[in-house]
């Protein structure tokens, strides 16, 4: 644990010279945070109609208003947490993501490119202690990043939202979604580009893997709530959790098998 | 002596290529071990077999009396300091950092004291807060071995430690190599630079894949190029040509005063043939070994051994 903690620290202090590495995480949080507020605050303030006058919205918020902490809300209230809940899915999953993916796809590569791999591999560090430090490292930037972005959600929600609209997302439901299973499938992503990373001769290829095995997930969950196909009730998400943690857990020995040192050290140019 | 390390019948090959062919030789401590060789001729994949980056495909790797394997490699590496080709700094840490994140690797029970004792030895304190970026070629090779050191191993691997560094680093760099001997280390050196040898190595393993020589420098000399000692004397020097000849002394140059005589052995011939000559009448000036540069050694083992 302590060779993976100095690592992590490592990667940490060299990401604090490099600020510009989260401007495309803080872009995106920034848009995770507004485009919900656009569409149940701002359209509707600017058009001159509730959200609860279209009967788009009917079968949304009845179904909301079942959560025990929903049920006193009004029906704008219920309309206004359906869509704030919803569109965190976006924050957790991208927020994470892009905080994370180009450090976690320079990982292994950027070692290996500014040549300090190799006294790294001739300490006593094993695979997985690397893998491990080098995974969660680039996950706690993009994981900080996101609950500050949850954080500011929060208070604008209870700001510009109808009241109670913001004491009704914290339920286990959203806690859940933006402590353990987001945290989770970002670290799925993030665990496959320091995977890719140790695999390809060029951190974008690295960065593209990653990126693709989060977003298009994220993005089909996404539209599946919104079309009605998968309705994310709190036993679907510890389910999801659980397969998550599974799957983490699995990846972490593939990765091992696959980390090829002898391959890194003597094929890569 | 007991070894530190013994290497036993050493074979990599990556795909049809051998990179290191049946390669053995063992190391005590307080000894010096150079790896000659050209370019691609194994060297860095010998140490890297030694310090359990690279498996062998053959063969073995025994370190204080354990052998280096998949599962002992994490915990042996702990005993071995690789200086790397590269000094491999991260350049936006400073120098204290890198130290730091290696001591915290090693595991080791005060990395603060650690890394300041290693700051204080090899001269840095003063470059302690830069970043490594900032440092020039030689403090940051000072503070890559800095960082081979921290662990105090008992076996150091140096990998070209003096390719590019002015002559005033390199000198300082050998320095610290000879005292690494003097506190017992065992120390393998491969390196280009056969100056380098010349001054610091204990034995010399030339390599072409194939392991072509191991010897000291003088006995590789003396194999190749037998050993000879010069004599001046006052006045003409092949007056005494018969005196060696009645020595013994089967192959002697005359230029002037000074007469260059093939011994049969490196040592123990040179007084007796000062007695026989002083007795003769001579003069001496001076007696010198006549050494061949350990290039023409080197040069000449490559030539008897073609890639």
């Amino acid at each position: 644990m302590k060779r993976i903690t100095a690592l992590m620290a490592k990667d940490l202090a060299e990401l604090r010279h490099s600020p510009g590495i989260f401007i495309p995480g803080v872009l995106t949080g920034l848009a995770t945070i507004v485009y919900p507020f656009m569409i149940a605050i701002v359209i509707p303030y600017f058009a001159g109609e509730r959200l609860s006058d279209s009967s788009d919205f009917e079968i949304a918020a009845e179904m909301y208003r079942l959560q025990p902490s929903a049920r006193a809300l009004s029906m704008e209230g219920a309309i206004q947490a359906f869509l704030f809940q919803h569109a965190l899915i976006f924050m957790v999953g991208l927020t994470t993501v892009t905080g994370s993916m180009s450090v976690a796809a320079h990982s292994v590569i950027g070692e290996k490119q500014a040549r300090t791999l190799e006294p790294l591999l001739a300490t006593p560090l094993r695979t997985s202690e690397l893998l491990a430090a080098k995974v969660v490292g680039a996950a706690v930037p993009g994981l900080l990043l996101m609950a500050l972005c949850f954080g500011i959600y929060l208070i604008a929600v209870a700001v510009f939202a109808e009241p109670g609209v913001w004491l009704s997302l914290l339920n286990l439901r959203t806690l859940s979604l933006v402590f353990v299973t987001g945290p989770l499938a970002a670290l799925l992503g993030l665990q496959l580009a320091v995977y890719a990373s140790s695999r390809v001769n060029d951190p974008r290829s690295a960065q593209q893997i990653g990126a693709i095995m989060i977003v298009v997930p994220i993005a089909a969950l996404q539209i599946a709530q919104f079309v009605g196909g998968i309705v994310l009730t709190s036993s679907i998400i510890v389910a999801v959790a659980a397969a998550l943690a599974i799957a983490n857990a699995i990846l972490l020995r593939i990765g091992i098998a696959v980390f090829d040192r002898e391959a890194i050290l003597t094929r890569w140019k | 002596m007991a070894g530190v390390l013994k290497a036993s019948h050493l074979t990599r090959r990556f795909g049809e290529r051998i990179a290191v062919d049946d390669v053995s030789f063992d190391l005590a401590p307080g000894e010096i071990f150079a790896l000659l060789g050209p370019n691609g001729a194994g060297k860095t994949t010998t140490l890297r077999m030694l310090a359990g980056l690279i498996e062998p495909s053959s063969g073995s790797v025994v370190l204080n009396g354990e052998t280096v394997t998949p599962d002992t490699s994490p915990r042996l590496r702990g005993q071995i300091g690789f200086l790397t080709e590269a000094p491999g700094l991260w350049d936006r840490l400073t120098t204290r950092q890198n130290l730091t994140v290696y001591a915290r690797l090693h595991g080791l029970a005060d990395p603060g004291r650690a890394v300041d004792a290693a700051l204080d030895l090899f001269d840095i304190r003063d470059r302690a807060g830069d970043p490594a970026a900032q440092l020039s070629k030689g403090l940051k090779q000072r503070v890559a071995l800095a960082r081979t050191l921290l662990h105090e191993p008992r076996i150091v691997l140096l990998d070209e430690p003096t390719a590019g560094l002015d002559p005033e680093s390199a000198r300082d760099t050998r320095a610290l190599i000879l005292r690494l001997r003097d506190e017992r280390r065992a120390i393998v050196l491969s390196t280009h630079n056969l100056d380098e040898v010349e001054r610091v190595a204990d034995r010399v393993a030339v390599l072409r894949s194939k392991l072509v020589a191991l010897d000291t420098p003088a006995r590789l000399r003396a194999r190749l190029f037998g050993a000879r000692v010069r004599v001046a004397v006052a006045g003409a020097a092949n007056s005494y040509e018969q005196v060696l000849h009645a020595a013994g002394v089967r192959d002697v140059r005359f230029d002037g005063n000074t007469m260059s005589i093939a011994l049969d052995a490196t040592d123990g011939q040179t007084p007796g043939l000062v007695r026989a000559l002083v007795q003769a009448g001579a003069d001496i000036v001076s007696v010198t070994p006549e050494e061949q540069p350990l290039e023409d050694v080197y040069l000449r083992l490559l030539e008897e051994s073609p890639a």
